[in-house]
């Protein structure tokens, strides 16, 4: 190919990639970056925006004004920096002992790693209240009352995040260079010495990069909060949205959003940073696991299965224990228009935020492949936390509030990320001689993409659009914004039975979240199981998972 | 290369303006507080009666329910509105989501709610008592709000969040009537150093934290029909209830709640005939034994079980536009002084 010819493809490329870009580009612009650019400026100006509006005295500095205002921002803080070291106390060992250890049921132990992500946040909330709630089945066990403190909600972090962590640490140590550990071995260190010389160091940016985004979402946490923190424990996203919900102190509201926007914008960008750090995976001989041997070994390994299960597994186990507790009666009754209808709403609300998530998705991918810009486009709808969002756009456009449009668009921004990360990764890995050969055989481009690129990403297409239609299902934070009140689906549906405590409704409340936790389980069964073992490059799909992938509202 | 996608695409957008719910030519949509509630047979009568269709809409919490129709007035979620109260009406004005009068029926001997809504039932916000709980304690009954912060009454009320509840807001309000601003603030500040327990709802205090259901609080702030929702729920027959409204100076709000027609709403003949409906002979005599308010029209028979929820004497009721102008400070400065 001579040179001119080499860079008229390289322009029809960059042509190609514009045009594709177009579309995210808008969604981006319209449903983030505006509504951002918005509640900034009425956080500065403190404009209340509504008629009506409760007259109040702000200013940008409130926040740390404010004795009460000053408690809720550093609670936030505090809460997800306790979890952050919670989270790596538990997650190095467990992570260290999942790694190295070969045991029956290893691969499903991974797998299963993946679930709390696919768990809707309010699911997760009512598991850890089925556990430690006032009639929990551990607190009524043992005669204890965890309601109005701190530790419901730490709890309900670690469910989430632990598991991140872990897998975090898991993949990390897989890039240990055996032969490093077997010198420094060989050259007489402990096994401690070892580690800390040389597993530590090799595996602590990939943790580090992990606990930055546990803390993002811990503090960027809203669902969890709202029904976990009770009046003194919860965060500033629940404090938003109480002032808007509630009290429509909107100007209040704005500022508080844009502090949170700031904090997390500069953990976001910690994480960018450390995340640029990390060197592309080398090939290195990774270190070979063994059964464990002796006493302690098998200790360790029960310790650790037995603490994931008490951390990750026991609160989804309530919740089915609950349901079941609640029996047949409540399960036929629990169906009645309200429900069918939430039902109905949600399935078609999350499959219409799909089609779109997917498009968009797919296209972003596309444009982003020789765009580093483009890749960290993606993460932004991850950095910004989904109360954030919801304000914004209903500041923005007040006269698109209650309706449908809106509310998908912002549900598909939510999910489109998950999308295109994993349709990026795909086509990274892709080879690229198949591609060249397929052109030289005469394919057009449009061809080419439909007949070999497509289908060699599908398994990295469906793994990303499994990973966003466990979100759209799970979705609370924008559907309580911008929703109209016959619009419920199952999520908002659950709160709002939380709001009655009647045994009744709670027994409804631990039904409905069921459902909703099957439903989520399926969505994810059908769109990523058949392909789940191999992906492109016949790798194990689960090392390709990066915890970037990974997000809960 | 990109038809399919577009096509995608297409569909998915295509399938926007399907899916959006079609108004049925003939739908009322009513939006309401989480407590209303009516027999079915009631409402279906009105379907058949004005052949429409009614779809309930319920916003959450009253003051939660405001905010949803402020929020969303540009495209208005209901036609008309119950549960609208007078602690709420002078926000509601103000924002401009009500049709700004009505053809007025009330009666001069009613409490009214201006010419933007038509009332239709009221009732008292006030503490309730556990009788076995206090009779355990061994203590007598305070007989002002101040003997409440004696150390000897620590730990006994819990209280829905003003900010969050409006039975909490109206409590609020009925402090700052009875007591005046400053001693009332003093007063809720007294009362959190002696064990006040603040709660988000009013279902959370009555049914998680009042002792007569297994909590710890032998006083709940809530209303004088509490005691006669008792005695109508309980299993077994009982001929006095367990609970019983304790009436203080300072601590009995009235509230009225109102139905009126929502601004930009369509069905505006319909709306009109639901607002005749709430206000009719049957579901007046209903509305006692299903939202436990009495009801606003003077001369409808009292049910039987009422009997066990005595109007208090003596109560507050400040103006609509004191609260309009006040309210959200107030809230503010009690979130400061109790929870901050």
């Amino acid at each position: 190919m001579t040179g001119s010819a080499t860079r008229s493809v390289r322009r029809s490329d960059l042509h190609t990639n514009l045009w594709l870009a177009l579309l995210p580009a808008a969604a981006l612009l319209l449903l983030l970056i505006a509504p951002l650019a918005r509640l900034a400026l009425s956080g500065f100006t403190g404009e209340a925006g509504w008629p009506g509006a409760a007259p109040g005295t702000w200013s940008l500095w409130m926040p740390w004004q404010d004795d009460y205002l000053r408690w809720r921002v550093l609670w936030s803080l505090a809460q997800a920096g306790i979890t952050c070291v919670l989270a790596f106390a538990l997650g190095l060992p467990l992570a260290w002992v999942l790694a190295r250890f070969e045991f029956a049921g290893r691969t499903l132990v991974l797998r299963l790693l993946m679930l709390p992500f696919v768990v809707p946040t309010l699911v997760a909330a009512l598991g850890v209240l089925a556990l430690w709630g006032p009639r929990g089945l551990l607190s009524g066990w043992l005669g204890i009352n965890l309601q109005d403190t701190p530790w419901l909600l730490l709890y309900g972090n670690l469910f989430f995040n632990l598991c991140m962590v872990v897998r975090a640490g898991v993949d990390a140590l897989g890039q240990v260079n055996a032969r490093e550990v077997a010198a420094a071995r060989s050259l007489g260190a402990t096994p401690w010495r070892a580690f800390w010389r040389i597993e530590w160091p090799a595996i602590a940016p990939w943790l580090m990069s992990s606990l930055c985004l546990v803390f993002l979402y811990c503090f960027a946490g809203f669902g969890l909060a709202l029904v976990l923190g009770g009046q003194r424990f919860a965060t500033v996203e629940v404090e938003i949205y109480t002032l808007v919900a509630h009290e429509l102190q909107i100007g209040q509201a704005s500022v508080l959003a844009l502090w949170m926007l700031g904090l997390t914008g500069s953990v976001a960008l910690l994480y960018a940073l450390l995340e640029k750090r990390l060197a592309a995976p080398s090939r290195v001989e990774p270190v070979l696991r063994r059964p464990p041997q002796g006493m302690a070994q098998w200790l360790a390994l029960l310790a650790a299965l037995g603490a994931l299960f008490f951390i990750c597994a026991l609160p989804v186990l309530a919740i089915v224990w609950q349901a079941w507790l609640a029996g047949w009666a409540t399960w036929v009754g629990v169906f009645d228009a309200e429900v069918r209808a939430a039902l109905w709403n949600t399935l078609r609300f999350s499959a219409m935020a799909l089609a779109l998530a997917t498009l968009l998705g797919v296209l972003h991918a596309l444009a982003a492949q020789r765009s580093v810009f483009w890749r960290a486009a993606a993460f932004l709808p991850f950095v910004v936390s989904p109360v954030t969002v919801a304000f914004g756009l209903l500041l923005l456009y007040p006269g698109w509030t209650a309706s449908l449009p809106l509310l998908l668009a912002a549900y598909a921004v939510l999910a489109y990320p998950f999308v295109a990360k994993s349709m990026a990764a795909g086509l990274d890995s892709l080879p690229a001689h198949l591609l060249q050969a397929a052109r030289t055989l005469g394919a057009s481009p449009q061809r080419t993409f439909w007949r070999v690129t497509l289908p060699l990403l599908r398994p990295a297409l469906r793994r990303g659009m499994a990973f966003a239609a466990a979100t759209a299902l799970g979705e609370f934070a924008v559907t309580l914004f911008l929703s109209r009140p016959e619009w419920a689906t199952l999520t908002t549906l659950i709160y709002r039975r939380l709001g009655h405590p009647g045994a009744a409704s709670l027994d409804q409340a631990f039904v409905l979240a069921s459902l909703l936790m099957l439903l989520a389980l399926l969505a994810f069964l059908l769109i990523e199981w058949p392909v789940a073992e191999r992906d492109v490059a016949g790798r194990p799909v689960e090392r390709q998972l990066q915890t970037g992938d990974l997000r809960h509202a | 290369m990109n038809r399919r996608l577009f096509t995608l695409a297409a569909t998915a957008l295509a399938a926007l303006p399907v899916s959006t719910p079609s108004l049925a030519a003939d739908e009322l949509r009513v939006m309401v507080h989480s407590s209303f509630a009516l027999p079915k047979p009631l409402l279906a009568q009105f379907e058949a009666q004005n052949n429409i269709k009614l779809a309930i809409i319920k916003g959450g919490d009253a003051g939660e329910m405001l905010n949803k129709l402020i929020l969303t007035r540009a495209q208005p979620v209901a036609d008309a509105v119950f549960g609208i109260d007078n602690t709420l009406v002078g926000k509601a004005l103000a924002a401009g989501v009500l049709e700004p009068s009505l053809p007025q029926t009330a009666s001069a001997s009613e409490a009214t709610l201006g010419p933007a809504l038509a009332p239709v039932d009221y009732g008292f916000v006030t503490l309730n008592y556990d009788k076995a709980s206090v009779a355990t304690s061994g203590l007598a009954l305070p007989k002002t709000l101040q003997e409440l912060t004696l150390p000897a009454y620590k730990g006994w009320l819990v209280t829905p969040n003003p900010a969050t509840s409006s039975t909490g807001y109206a409590f609020l309000l009925a402090t700052i009537s009875g007591l005046g601003e400053d001693n009332a603030f003093a007063w809720w500040a007294q009362m959190r150093a002696n064990g006040l327990k603040v709660v988000k709802g009013w279902s959370e205090a009555y049914y998680t934290d009042f002792a007569r259901n297994k909590g710890a609080y032998p006083l709940v702030v809530s209303y004088a029909t509490s005691p006669a929702a008792e005695v109508f729920y309980s299993k077994e027959k009982i001929t006095e209830s367990p609970t019983a409204s304790l009436n203080l100076h300072g601590g009995v709000f009235r509230q009225v709640e109102g139905v009126g027609l929502v601004k930009g709403g369509s069905q505006r003949e319909a709306a009109l005939k639901f607002v005749d409906f709430m206000r009719s002979e049957p579901v007046q005599q209903a509305l006692q034994t299903e939202m436990w308010m009495y009801p606003a029209r003077s001369g409808t028979a009292r049910a039987e079980v009422m009997r066990h929820a005595a109007e208090p004497a003596a109560f507050e009721a400040p103006a609509a536009q004191v609260i309009a102008s006040q309210g959200a400070a107030w809230v503010a400065r009690w979130t400061k002084v109790v929870l901050k």
